[in-house]
């Protein structure tokens, strides 16, 4: 009925905010009515929830063991190794930020600004970090915010295969980070035991992003390809690994790549979970870029191969360009489910976030704060999860500005 | 002019073709042409006749099952490579332009030279530039086709398939798709092409331009060439029962 109200109204006519939110809520009774029972419902949760993080809720379990959530058990005299990837990360986050997005500040980039800035200068003092830590943090933060903008400006200048080739720098930052992690090459090496926390979780999360999508490329194209042996034998992968649930999958990996690989040979507890995920993953990447290969019209096709270009040609020049754009949106829905699936590593052993977060509970110390605890995992998700739909969110804009705005 | 022609190089002969869609249906049957270097064909016929199947299949885009295509003195065969060296001899322009909407104007033309035929980009975007000025839109080469009218963007798939130097151009009923206003502009550019000794199999509608431009049109239905003839005989004298039939649905 509110709707009806609006079309009365000559569009040019503009509403005081007020007015606007009365049409919304209030206009008719019955409007009212709920409109006022949910905000009064919503009042009554924030409060409650208000009152037990001031007054009840006992922070200082965070506090005693941010580190331990952080790393894991990571040995103190390495974590500076940590913090130089920190500092690649943000330069690489930094500058594909920009590059995206170029000069322009949309409110979301502007949210995302503030509330990192926020974060940065509350959580490291929330969590009693001292100074010289908080001040590393601020730095970072501050360098990230200097590239978004020096590289938004520089952005118009930067040849296009080096736009076009960016992607191919994640995979690079991956494998360094990991040396850095690992060691090796002259670097003190760190068994994978100690990785724990937010990192190991990241280690695996980023390792299936990264792998599951050529995986699941070489699947989707299996199911639509002219081979019928290769069609049958991507269709039954597909199919057997979106009917068997993860948990099942981590516990088989687990024991068959033992048994399959005898010995020293077996990759290590971390690694296994880290193919599983990947195998579980590029199976819904491959329904997520089938579709966006169906999205292509035949004419694409046809016009690529009569200009000559090869099959291969064609695929990369014409067909995944435009695919994966289609695909783009549920491909960053599987990469937060992906992050998201990770809490069942802690299941098989693995000490990741949930896993470091239940022995600290099992801690007779910290006994009974369990609430504490699970809210900042739930916020810890909650980022990385936004973190992932902005970037998405402004690569789908760069992809899809053709569709819309002249490019000057 | 036909006579003249004669004694020319065959750019294209098409022999016996037999087409069958894999669920049974004969498209083609027992099809023959032959079109010489600097000729204009231009095919007409109702819907369902076959135009497209047959236009395709000359640039290997649908295959056939028995019959010969020569084109440029080349076999059309299962030989993979012999059908992408056709391809690159032949350009094509379809009804829905089929431009690459996720690149700009200039790179849809550059893309096919520098990919298949191994040339410098900056040397083919000049003559990409060059291309895009004679078809009237050079102000447009860094837009993309979905920033385009129709006739915009038919004119650049045009100059898309000049850019890669085809030998023979083949039209699916390019303005077909178009708002009437925009017909002209791009007949205009087709005529151009043909008064500069381009070959063309153009399968239209656009009676206008058949007479103007045509050498010879070829009359399809139910899958057969019917009847093939100069366009002043064709349209005022037409020989075969199904032309007349034809010619008095379209006028
Ligand atoms: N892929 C296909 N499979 C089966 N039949 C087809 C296919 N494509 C076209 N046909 C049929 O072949 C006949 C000729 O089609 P087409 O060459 O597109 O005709 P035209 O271009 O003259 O309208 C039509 O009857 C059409 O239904
Ligand atoms: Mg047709």
């Amino acid at each position: 009925m509110s709707s009806s109200r609006h079309q009365q109204l000559p569009p040019q006519e503009q509403l005081s905010a007020l007015e606007t939110l009365r049409l919304a809520c209030f206009a008719n009774p019955l409007d009212g009515l709920i409109s006022l029972a949910l905000i009064s419902a919503v009042l009554a949760a924030a409060w409650q929830l208000l009152r037990w993080a001031l007054l009840q809720a006992q922070w200082g379990v965070i506090a005693a063991n941010s580190t331990l959530l952080a790393l894991g058990r990571y040995p103190e005299p390495q974590r500076w190794r940590l913090w130089l990837l920190l500092w690649l990360l943000s330069t690489v986050a930094g500058l594909s930020w920009g590059l995206l997005r170029r000069q322009s500040w949309p409110r979301n980039d502007l949210l995302a600004t503030a509330v990192l800035t926020g974060l940065t200068l509350w959580a490291p003092a929330a969590v009693a970090q001292p100074l010289a830590v908080q001040a590393h943090w601020w730095g970072l933060t501050a360098w990230l915010l200097l590239l978004r903008s020096s590289a938004g400006a520089m952005a118009a200048r930067v040849p296009p295969p080096v736009l076009q080739c960016w992607a191919l720098l994640w995979p690079v930052v991956y494998v360094s980070g990991m040396g850095l992690i690992a060691g090796g090459l002259g670097l003190v090496r760190v068994p994978s035991p100690l990785w724990g926390g937010l990192l190991l979780t990241l280690i695996e999360a980023c390792f299936a992003m990264l792998l599951c999508l050529p995986l699941g490329l070489a699947l989707a194209l299996g199911r639509s390809s002219g081979l019928p042996l290769l069609r049958m034998g991507a269709v039954a992968y597909i199919e057997f690994i979106r009917g068997a649930p993860l948990i099942t999958l981590l516990f088989l990996g687990q024991n068959i790549l033992g048994f399959l690989l005898p010995g020293g040979l077996s990759p290590d507890r971390i690694w296994r979970a880290a193919w599983v995920l990947t195998v579980f993953a590029s199976a819904y990447v491959a329904e997520a870029l089938r579709a966006g290969l169906a999205a292509i019209p035949r004419g694409q096709v046809e016009a690529a191969r009569s200009l000559g270009l090869n099959t291969a040609q064609t695929l990369s020049h014409v067909v995944l360009p435009q695919a994966i754009k289609v695909a783009l949106p549920a491909l960053v829905g599987q990469f937060i489910s992906l992050l998201q699936d990770t809490t069942l590593l802690s299941l098989i052993g693995l000490m990741e976030l949930l896993g470091t977060a239940r022995t600290v509970l099992a801690n007779p110390e910290f006994l009974g704060r369990n609430a504490e605890v699970y809210v900042v995992l739930a916020l810890l998700f909650w980022c990385c999860c936004a973190a992932l739909g902005l970037g998405s969110r402004a690569l789908e804009v760069r992809l899809n500005r053709q569709r819309s705005v002249a490019v000057r | 002019m036909t006579q003249a022609l004669a004694a020319d190089v065959v750019m294209l002969e098409a022999r016996g073709v037999n087409t069958w869609y894999p669920n049974g249906h004969h498209a083609l049957r027992n099809v023959d042409l032959t079109v010489h270097q600097g000729e204009v064909v231009v095919i007409m016929g109702p819907s369902g006749s076959g135009k497209s199947t047959f236009l395709r299949t000359f640039n290997g885009l649908e295959d056939f099952q028995t019959g010969s295509i020569i084109i440029d003195g080349i076999n059309i065969g299962d030989d993979l490579r012999q059908r992408d060296a056709i391809r690159r001899e032949v350009g094509m322009v379809f009804q829905q332009f089929n431009l690459f909407p996720h690149l700009t104007v200039l790179d849809n033309l550059t893309l096919a030279p520098v990919l298949v035929r191994g040339r410098a980009k900056t040397q083919v975007e000049r003559q990409a530039l060059e291309l895009l000025e004679r078809v009237g839109i050079h102000e447009q080469a860094h837009k993309y086709p979905g920033q385009l009218s129709g006739g915009q963007q038919q004119r650049v798939a045009i100059a898309r398939s000049l850019c890669m130097e085809p030998r023979l151009m083949l039209f699916d009923e390019p303005t077909s798709a178009l708002d009437p206003e925009m017909v002209q502009e791009v007949l205009q550019v087709m005529q151009e092409l043909a008064a500069g000794g381009m070959t063309m199999v153009v399968v239209t509608h656009e009676v206008r331009f058949a007479r103007q431009v045509a050498d010879r049109v070829v009359l399809m239905a139910d899958g057969e060439v019917l009847e093939i003839a100069a366009p002043e005989q064709f349209f005022s004298n037409p020989q075969h029962p199904r032309s007349q039939q034809f010619l008095s649905q379209i006028n």
